[in-house]
């Protein structure tokens, strides 16, 4: 008890050492805002103002101490409790405060622009952003999802009666972050937008203001999130597609038992993320050589399904292109210029008013359509390869005989510890003894009680 | 049974818990509920009351436009935009105040479910024992998921691509040798074969076919191959290339282009042009005798370009697909605008003199966009540019009030001026071999030699034309005045030739056909005479209706657009 007191203390000292930073004013504005002599009030900013660099290394601070955080009390405390308290925590500071931004869900496309755009200088806390978390995945596993991401922590605070997703959709949605990943970085890459930041469920919630749109999406994924988990960070997050290849990779990712797994099932139902694996194919299938075969034919085709769907998404350029403003804008002006539009718009009055010549426009809008294709095949031939890789995974034989953990999936979140009754023992709650028995009823019990 | 007693009391305890954790939510949930009605309920009544888009207001702008000095009105458009914006920012209030409100009962039902849920944990479900297969059942279930998915999205995908059209790959743009996008232009042998403009070919009364029909006559038809009424009014006259004629009408409603068959007088398409960007609402005020199509239209052999008095300016193919429209601002003329266009390689050439605010134009013919703009420091005029080449460039010269000016056409660049004119200037400058020759009513007919420094090397003063443009030819200049006279000169010295008075007077002006000069007067009689020096009339026809333009010679026929009718003459 004292061990988890002193825990605590540390956490409220952590925090009212940080919370006194938050009332730092942010940086001058660049234009000053008019006064009014009437009693108008002047409306706040929904997005955030920009912070002092002083400010900023704070919030790099806080970002490093909280996957630290994190990282500790899932390897070492293996504290649910303190997860979720840091996942508060995190959806308050990075959340409500910084109102969701910078998030390094979104820095994927600063610095795929910065890549594509040699002028933008991106800013230095944009990258320990973007990459910190990549870092601590590739040797932790997933601890950032687990209790600094904010748009995680959202979903994960509505969590209520989770579901399990069946096996097939669930495979079929899996894909879905990786074409969202890609639509993100070519959109980026060609100054189109910065779509994750623009379709963000949740920072309307934030913010305490968004599109009507955005608003109504973000309460859908909240009412979904209640059945079933995480539903952004599972079927949609294309940084976690990114944390996701890391994870795989580490070697101290956590797992469900502190100690030796024994097969007692008690985890079994309880990732509602559908991390946690049974033990499979103790024996070879049936149809073996078929199986091969399908797996050797799948191998063969893959080149030819890379480049095919290279070139179905190369036949993508026009609408995709269409989301960057410059051709978007340059179709109206020429609706406009043939008499199929009679009403302008903002833009091509603007753009008119500009003195712009149009052929320019309508240069640079060909110019981007063209880094459209190319972007197309690589997008398309991503997703095709992705497919593929995904397909052939799911040929492969694995001989694994415990409950294990997806490391590319688990999000390190701790639900899982307490079902273990090796966690249990751990903890003083059950003996070695009891833990040897799980299976019967009374043993249940007794560790669900405590 | 005091461990019992104990256990029952914490059993009772957790119930009491969670029976108030439960009303908690359901209140919590009832008020979420009946928060998150209100608010699309208020979200779309802020959606109806946009301010900035008010059909009261509208009316009401409208009414003042028609009205401009009622203050009352005023009043009440001020009044009316006030309340709606007040309207506008309560509701904006309300939906603001009522997402904090959402935010904290949702908050409280969150925490209410989370603690009914700690206070009954769900055990794992043992009683299902795993089947030996699952994985591998989950695994091909999988496979088949993600292959239709797979497929599915790669089909939707090529039909989205296939479906999806963009005109920006089809903007006129055509390819030349080098890979560059360029406009393809007319040679000068094309556009001396073809009528693309005021005065025909460069805009100098020179006709290049020169096979003309030797009798004709309006009211008996005799060799009118065609007469097709043109229903909308201008003054403007017809060009022509290859088989298809084009002119304007307008009236203060509408703007038109009429495309008629050079062979048959069938009009093949007609296009309204009355929603081009930036159009004025209110039409100018324009002179019965000026209307809003006095401007000539003009064409590049690939695309032709019309203005209007409106300052309306657009680019059709031929077949009256728009490629581009602008407009360049209303002109501030008090009889409207009449100076015509002209083409010179990839650019529209536009003279638009005005009372305040002369600007020499040139627009890109491809895209309309703007190839320079250049300030005029001269009187307002009706004149229109011809481009002459001097053996050495090409020119394009202005009259105007007081000065004759030339440009470089390419860049708008002035290359020299003169100062000799005054008034209102109507007719445009005539050209041939090195010398420019201008002339106004009330000022004079000045003939000014290129060269080092243009100047003037004689001039004339009596029996002036007012609206029609003077003629050149190699030895001799010939002025038609509004009031009956034609008067024609020894080129180089100025001398007067002869002076022949005609019974009605000359808007339109002479053209050179071979060796002949054709003049209609304002009752629409062509006069024929030899361009000689001394005055010797071949013939004369009648046309059967007034008329002010310019006729059109090609491919041994004549086209003359009357008050009414266009008419082909031929035999």
């Amino acid at each position: 008890m004292r061990y988890k007191s002193r825990r605590s203390k540390l956490f409220i000292v952590a925090l009212l050492f940080l919370f006194p930073l938050l009332g730092l004013s942010q940086v001058p504005e660049r234009v000053p805002k008019p006064d009014f002599e009437t009693d108008y009030i002047r409306p706040d900013f929904l997005t955030p103002t920009p912070r002092a660099t002083a400010l900023e290394y704070i919030d790099i601070g806080v970002l490093i101490v909280a996957l630290f955080l994190a990282t500790y009390f899932a390897h070492k405390q293996r504290s649910r409790q303190n997860i979720f308290l840091l996942m508060v925590f995190s959806l308050a500071y990075f959340g409500f405060y910084r109102k969701g931004c910078i998030c390094p869900i979104g820095a994927i496309q600063n610095v795929t622009y910065a890549l594509f755009n040699p002028a933008y200088a991106i800013p230095v806390f944009v990258i320990v952003f973007f990459v910190l978390p990549l870092v601590l995945a590739l040797f932790y596993g997933r601890t950032f999802c687990a209790a600094v991401c904010p748009l995680g922590a959202i979903q994960d605070a509505v969590v209520l009666k989770p579901t399990n997703v069946p096996g097939g959709l669930a495979a079929v949605l899996s894909v879905l972050p990786y074409l969202y990943l890609g639509l993100a970085v070519l959109l980026a890459a060609t100054g189109a937008g910065f779509i994750i930041c623009q379709y963000d469920p949740f920072i309307g919630f934030f913010r305490f203001g968004a599109d009507f749109n955005m608003v109504i999406f973000g309460l859908s994924m909240l009412l979904l999130g209640t059945v079933v988990a995480r539903p952004y960070c599972r079927f949609l997050c294309p940084y976690g597609v990114l944390l996701n290849w890391m994870s795989r990779l580490s070697k101290r990712h956590v797992g469900i038992t502190p100690d030796e797994c024994n097969n007692c099932r008690l985890c079994e139902e309880s990732c509602p993320f559908g991390a946690i694996k049974k033990p499979d194919e103790a024996a070879p299938p049936a149809n073996r050589e078929a199986e091969v075969k399908k797996l050797a034919f799948i191998i063969v085709l893959l080149p030819i399904v890379v480049f095919g769907s290279g070139w179905i998404g190369s036949r993508l350029e026009i609408p995709l292109s269409r989301l960057h403003a410059n051709v978007s804008l340059a179709e109206e002006i020429l609706l406009e210029n043939s008499g199929q539009r009679t009403e302008l718009t903002d833009e091509t009055k603007a753009f008119r008013a500009s003195g712009k010549p149009t052929e320019e426009l309508f240069a640079e809008a060909s110019a981007i359509q063209r880094q459209f294709k190319v972007g197309g095949w690589i997008l398309g031939g991503f997703i095709g390869l992705i497919l593929c890789l995904k397909l052939i995974n799911l040929f492969m034989r694995r001989r694994q005989s415990e409950y294990y953990v997806d490391k590319g999936t688990c999000l390190s979140c701790g639900r899982c510890f307490s079902y273990c009754p090796y966690e249990q023992v751990r903890l003083g709650i059950i003996t070695p003894k009891e833990a040897e028995k799980m299976g019967s009823k009374e043993v249940k019990i007794k560790q669900f009680r405590a | 049974m005091a461990k019992q007693a104990e256990d029952n009391r914490r059993k009772n305890r957790a119930k009491l818990w969670y029976n108030i954790a439960k009303r908690i939510a359901i209140v919590a949930a009832v008020l979420a509920g009946i928060l998150s009605v209100l608010m699309i309920v208020n979200y779309l009544q802020t959606k109806s009351v946009d301010p900035m888009n008010s059909k009261a207001i509208a009316q009401l702008m409208t009414q003042l436009q028609e009205n401009p000095s009622d203050t009352a009105l005023k009043e009440q458009i001020r009044a009316l935009d006030l309340l709606a914006r007040k309207a506008y920012f309560i509701y904006q209030w309300q939906i603001r105040t009522g997402s904090y409100l959402l935010f904290a009962f949702v908050l409280i039902l969150l925490l209410a479910l989370k603690y009914m849920s700690s206070l009954q944990p769900r055990l794992p479900d043992l009683s299902k024992s795993p089947e030996p297969d699952e994985a591998r059942e989950n695994k091909f279930i999988s496979r088949k998921y993600i292959l239709f998915g797979g497929l599915g999205l790669f089909i939707l995908a090529f039909i989205l691509g296939i479906i999806s059209q963009t005109d920006l790959k089809n903007i006129g743009i055509v390819k030349t040798k080098g890979g560059q996008g360029a406009a393809v232009f007319p040679s000068i042998e094309e556009i001396r074969n073809n009528w693309p403009g005021f005065r025909g070919p460069e805009g100098i009364g020179v006709a290049y076919h020169t096979d003309v029909p030797p009798e004709w006559d309006g009211p008996s038809g005799q060799n009118i191959l065609w007469k097709t009424p043109i229903p909308h009014p201008g003054y403007n006259s017809p060009i022509i290339w290859a088989k298809r004629i084009f002119l304007s009408g307008a009236d203060r409603r509408t703007q038109i282009v009429y495309c008629v068959d050079a062979d048959s007088g069938e009009i093949l398409w007609q296009k309204e042009l009355n929603d081009i960007p930036g159009s004025p609402e209110r039409r100018p005020n324009v002179t019965e005798d000026t209307g809003y199509a006095a401007p000539t239209m003009t064409t590049d052999g690939q695309r032709i370009f019309v203005l209007f008095a409106t300052g309306d300016i657009a680019c059709l193919d031929f077949e009256g697909n728009r490629i581009w429209a602008k407009n360049l601002g209303m002109p501030d003329n008090h009889y409207g605008h009449g100076s015509s266009l002209i083409t010179y390689r990839d650019l529209v050439i536009i003279q638009f003199d005005q009372n305040t605010g002369g600007r020499l134009l040139a627009l890109k013919t491809l895209t309309g966009d703007l190839a320079y703009d250049q300030p005029r420091d001269v009187e307002i005029s009706w004149a229109s540019p011809i481009l002459v080449n001097t053996g050495s460039r090409t020119e394009l010269i202005l009259n105007s009030n007081p000065f004759v000016m030339s440009h470089d056409p390419q860049t708008g660049q002035e290359l020299w001026r003169v100062r000799c004119m005054q008034g209102e200037i109507g007719p445009s400058p005539a050209y041939a071999a090195g010398m420019v020759y201008v002339v106004n009513d009330y000022a004079r007919l000045a003939a000014i030699r290129l060269g080092e420094t243009p100047d003037v090397v004689w001039e004339y003063i009596d029996d002036l034309s007012e609206v029609s443009s003077p003629l050149a030819t190699n030895d001799l200049v010939i002025m038609a005045a509004s009031y009956g006279a034609v008067t024609c000169f020894d080129k180089k010295t100025g001398e007067r030739l002869w002076i022949q008075d005609f019974s009605e007077g000359f808007y339109s002006s002479p053209v050179l056909v071979g060796d002949s000069v054709y003049l209609m007067d304002v009752s629409g009689v062509i006069y024929v005479f030899k361009a000689e020096r001394e005055f010797r009339l071949i013939s004369q026809h009648e046309l059967g209706e007034r008329a002010v333009t310019i006729p059109a010679f090609m491919h041994n026929r004549i086209y003359i657009r009357g008050e009414k009718n266009l008419f082909c003459i031929g035999d």
